[in-house]
């Protein structure tokens, strides 16, 4: 009786223990499998796998737009592609789940993460066959951006990534419900700063005492567009990377720490004395509620957001059903972080560099290529109104339509070749693109953050921002009391490992620069 | 029927018992053994260029952001005691509703309780964060409108007030799990033979003492066995539970932060496996030694109710 006992328990311990180690996680090895269109040229064709995130519904089956994307690229360039298309969430997972696996993955996007990819050595130098297949892609980002914008993804003279070639300059915009601006006695005229706004909330609040005036622009973590309104105001670089722990303002060459400045407490100074009088909602902080769906009820005023251009209120009023418009408040600057954010990338491991050059210089100056990525097939997913515009089909819309992915217009390619959505002003894209070379740079523009040697402290202090940035951002900490804890605990954590590994790699920047 | 009889039965006999075990060593094999070798992970700086197993060795460099911060000792903490006060609490209020509903004489009322026992269970973390939402929302929520309100008090700002999570996690936690983690007890006392009782009953014993004196020692070995698996468990915390439900606020950290959160929100950043495998390495070694002490402390008092 005892051994029998025994005998289950045992197999009972190796399943709990099992299950304990069971997370480490093994790498499978699956290979991709294609659907390409090319027959005869099948055997010649490289063959590489492209992935993009889109913002829209997901179809369901894109053999269709795969095989309109292999008509077009395996006779240009004879490269088939593979097209896949992952949601927004899981994007980034399932990218890093195929390069870690060592399936295949050969041109891939990140929405910020571009750091951390080189740091790994994950990223393939594009240089030498950029020169050689990547012509007329260099020449139309020199005549969308101007010449430097490269410098954004080249880390020790290897160039790692292609910046999505749009409108990259988003400055601060007041975003409100004109409606209730103009019952209230403003106008937008009345709107040219940061300082301008108390007395609009103010009148909001009175006459509308059930109206939130201010919210977060993003939730969870909330964030009210506070840190970007500072860096435009201030011209602060964060050197390329998120956390706001060693960040330069203007020319000094001095790094610190964002969050012991007097421009941050100043900042958050104001946002306590808003939330104090009653501008934001108490929980403001920690609410998971998107202040977009307080507008479209009505509850909501006004939000600060970044925009590019100026037509950006009218899809938002479209979105919410409110009569909403903007105004800028404060310029953009353009650091490193911010121009890379978007950028397209090659993976180390690939067996097809040539091919995936030549499929990105294709999808950066290729008209047909990057509005069939997007729309889908002409007649099926698109009907052409106009040199740069379409609109869905008759009775189909955004979500009923066999395929689109028109919400990722601002992550392939380059905006000036896309169509536009029926009603969209051309003129808007370029300005754009004139914005593009009229913002401000940072005198370190072009200087990328090796975080490698500090990704402890990096870890640490990350966890540190998320626990006192959004109540401080949104006024529910008090500034006088929490800054001094906030950057005690940032010490704590290692903060100033991270900005003596930020300044030294930014001297030796500065001395290769001015060597050169 | 000790081991030497079964032995001596040979091949032939134990054949088919064996095989029956097959699929289940099978499936231990390849989703428990493989992946441990990756364990070496955690000692790795992992280079793609490189490949993972010519990755350059750096000791316990991807340890040290677990013990990086001034939180390192609060989320251990954390850890710790709440795992301790959902297995304490947990296997007594599982107890008690077991007992209770044993005593349920009506067949189709024990049918109704059983199933309302299990659905807290089958509701996921994010849907059950939003219905404690629903009562803890500062300007609309049901607990400070149809009940501070009323009463006069203050409204509580709930989701910055971290002094209030400790006990809110508890409750949410037995609420959700004990239900489940009585039908095992259920199923237990169904099996206890039902002339003790009588006997007991014909002696005098009345509902009480008959629980003290017969349920609970007979259960005995069972809640040991449940205790001892949950204490491997006890450096794990359920991910949803203490991010989903705070709604990931920072100002609760210091009563919501767990080792799992933690290492979740450093290296959203970072993505670096080989720090993931080292934080999933130091929790199963901690799990598995602190199995070991309790269970040879088991052993210590009572031999025939340890694991092993």
């Amino acid at each position: 009786m005892r051994t029998k006992k025994g005998l289950v328990s045992l197999l009972l311990t190796i399943m709990m223990l099992g299950s304990i180690l069971g997370g480490c996680g093994s790498a499978a090895d699956s290979n991709a499998n294609s659907q390409g269109a090319g027959d005869s040229t099948k055997a010649k064709a490289e063959k590489i796998v492209f992935a993009m995130p889109s913002f829209n519904r997901i179809p369901s089956d894109i053999g269709r737009v795969t095989d309109a994307i292999n008509a077009i690229t395996v006779p240009k360039i004879g490269v088939e592609v593979d097209f896949k298309i992952f949601g927004p969430a899981d994007y980034a997972q399932k990218v890093n789940l195929a390069l870690q696996s060592g399936e295949q993955m050969d041109v891939f996007t990140t929405l910020g993460q571009f750091t951390s990819y080189v740091s790994k050595s994950q990223l393939y130098p594009l240089e030498d066959l950029l020169e050689e297949h990547g012509k007329e892609l260099l020449a139309i980002l020199e005549q969308d951006f101007g010449p430097d914008m490269l410098k954004s993804t080249t880390l020790n003279g290897h160039i790692y990534g292609i910046p999505v070639n749009k409108g990259v300059s988003i400055p601060t915009n007041f975003v409100y419900n004109a409606d209730m601006l103009k019952e209230v006695g403003f106008s937008a005229d009345d709107i040219n700063s940061v300082e301008d706004l108390p007395q609009i909330f103010e009148a909001v609040k009175q006459k509308y005492p059930e109206v939130i005036p201010f919210g977060p622009v993003n939730v969870n973590p909330s964030d009210p567009g506070l840190i970007l309104l500072l860096k435009g105001m201030y011209e602060a670089d964060f050197l390329s990377d998120t956390t706001g722990i060693g960040a330069v303002i203007g020319d000094d060459s001095q790094v610190l720490n964002f969050y012991e400045t007097e421009e941050f407490k100043s900042g958050v100074t104001m946002m306590r004395e808003w939330f104090n009088k009653g501008y934001l909602e108490k929980d403001a902080a920690t609410t998971s509620i998107a202040f977009s769906d307080m507008i479209s009820s009505g509850r909501g005023f006004s939000y600060m957001a970044s925009y590019s251009g100026l037509e950006a209120a009218k899809a938002l009023s479209a979105q919410t059903g409110k009569n909403l418009e903007m105004k800028r408040i404060a310029p953009y600057y353009f650091e490193t972080g911010a121009v890379n954010m978007v950028s397209w990338m090659v993976s180390s491991t690939t067996k097809a560099p040539e091919g995936a050059v030549k499929f990105l210089n294709l999808l950066y100056t290729d008209e047909e290529l990057i509005n069939t990525v997007l729309y889908g097939i002409e007649g099926e997913d698109y009907v052409k109104v106009g040199e740069h515009h379409v609109k869905y089909p008759d009775g189909k819309d955004a979500s009923t339509v066999a395929y689109t992915a028109m919400l990722s217009t601002g992550i392939v390619g380059s905006e000036s070749l896309q169509y536009q959505l029926e009603g969209v002003n051309w003129s808007d894209v370029e300005l754009k693109l004139q914005e593009n070379k009229e913002t401000k740079k940072s005198p370190f523009f072009g200087f990328i953050f090796d975080p490698s040697e500090v990704k402890t402290q990096m870890s640490a202090v990350t966890n540190v921002v998320n626990q006192y940035l959004p109540g401080l951002v949104c006024g529910a900490l008090d500034p006088e009391t929490t800054i001094p804890k906030f950057v005690q605990a940032l010490n704590d954590a290692g903060a100033e490992a991270i900005i003596k590994s930020k300044q030294e790699q930014l001297d030796q920047w500065i001395a290769a620069q001015n060597s050169q | 029927m000790t081991t030497t009889t079964t032995k001596s039965k040979g091949p032939k006999k134990t054949l088919p018992l064996l095989l029956l075990a097959v699929p289940g060593l099978l499936y231990f094999i390849v989703n428990s053994y493989i992946p441990m070798i990756g364990i070496f992970i955690a000692f790795k700086d992992i280079n793609y260029a490189k490949g993972i197993f010519r990755s350059d060795w750096i000791g316990f460099d991807n340890f040290k952001f677990l013990f990086q911060t001034s939180d390192a000792w609060v989320m251990t903490r954390n850890t710790l005691l709440y795992n301790t006060a959902f297995i304490v609490l947990g296997t007594i209020v599982s107890i008690i509703i077991a007992i209770l509903m044993s005593e349920l004489l009506s067949k189709a009322f024990a049918k109704v309780f059983h199933t309302s026992l299990v659905l807290p269970n089958l509701i996921s973390m994010v849907v059950l964060s939003y219905l404690v939402f629903a009562f803890l929302n500062a300007d609309s929520g049901f607990i400070n409108n149809s009940i501070l309100a009323p009463l006069g008090l203050p409204e509580i700002n709930w989701y910055s007030e971290p002094k209030y999570w400790p006990y809110l996690l508890v409750f949410i936690q037995l609420w959700k799990t004990a239900g489940y983690g009585s039908i095992v007890y259920i199923a237990f006392i169904a099996g206890i033979d039902k002339s003790i009782y009588e006997a007991a009953k014909i002696d005098g014993a009345g509902k009480l003492k008959q629980i003290w004196t017969i349920t609970l020692p007979l259960l005995k070995p069972t809640i040991v066995i449940l205790t001892l698996m949950s204490i491997g468990r006890i450096f794990n915390s359920d991910f949803g539970l203490f991010y989903q439900v705070p709604l990931n606020s920072g100002a609760l950290y210091s009563t919501t932060q767990t080792i799992d959160t933690y290492v979740y929100r450093a290296l959203m950043q970072v993505n670096d496996i080989g720090m993931s495998a080292a934080a999933g390495l130091y929790q199963s070694l901690v799990g598995f030694i602190l199995v070991m002490l309790a269970n040879a402390i088991v052993k210590k008092v009572n031999a025939d109710n340890a694991l092993f």
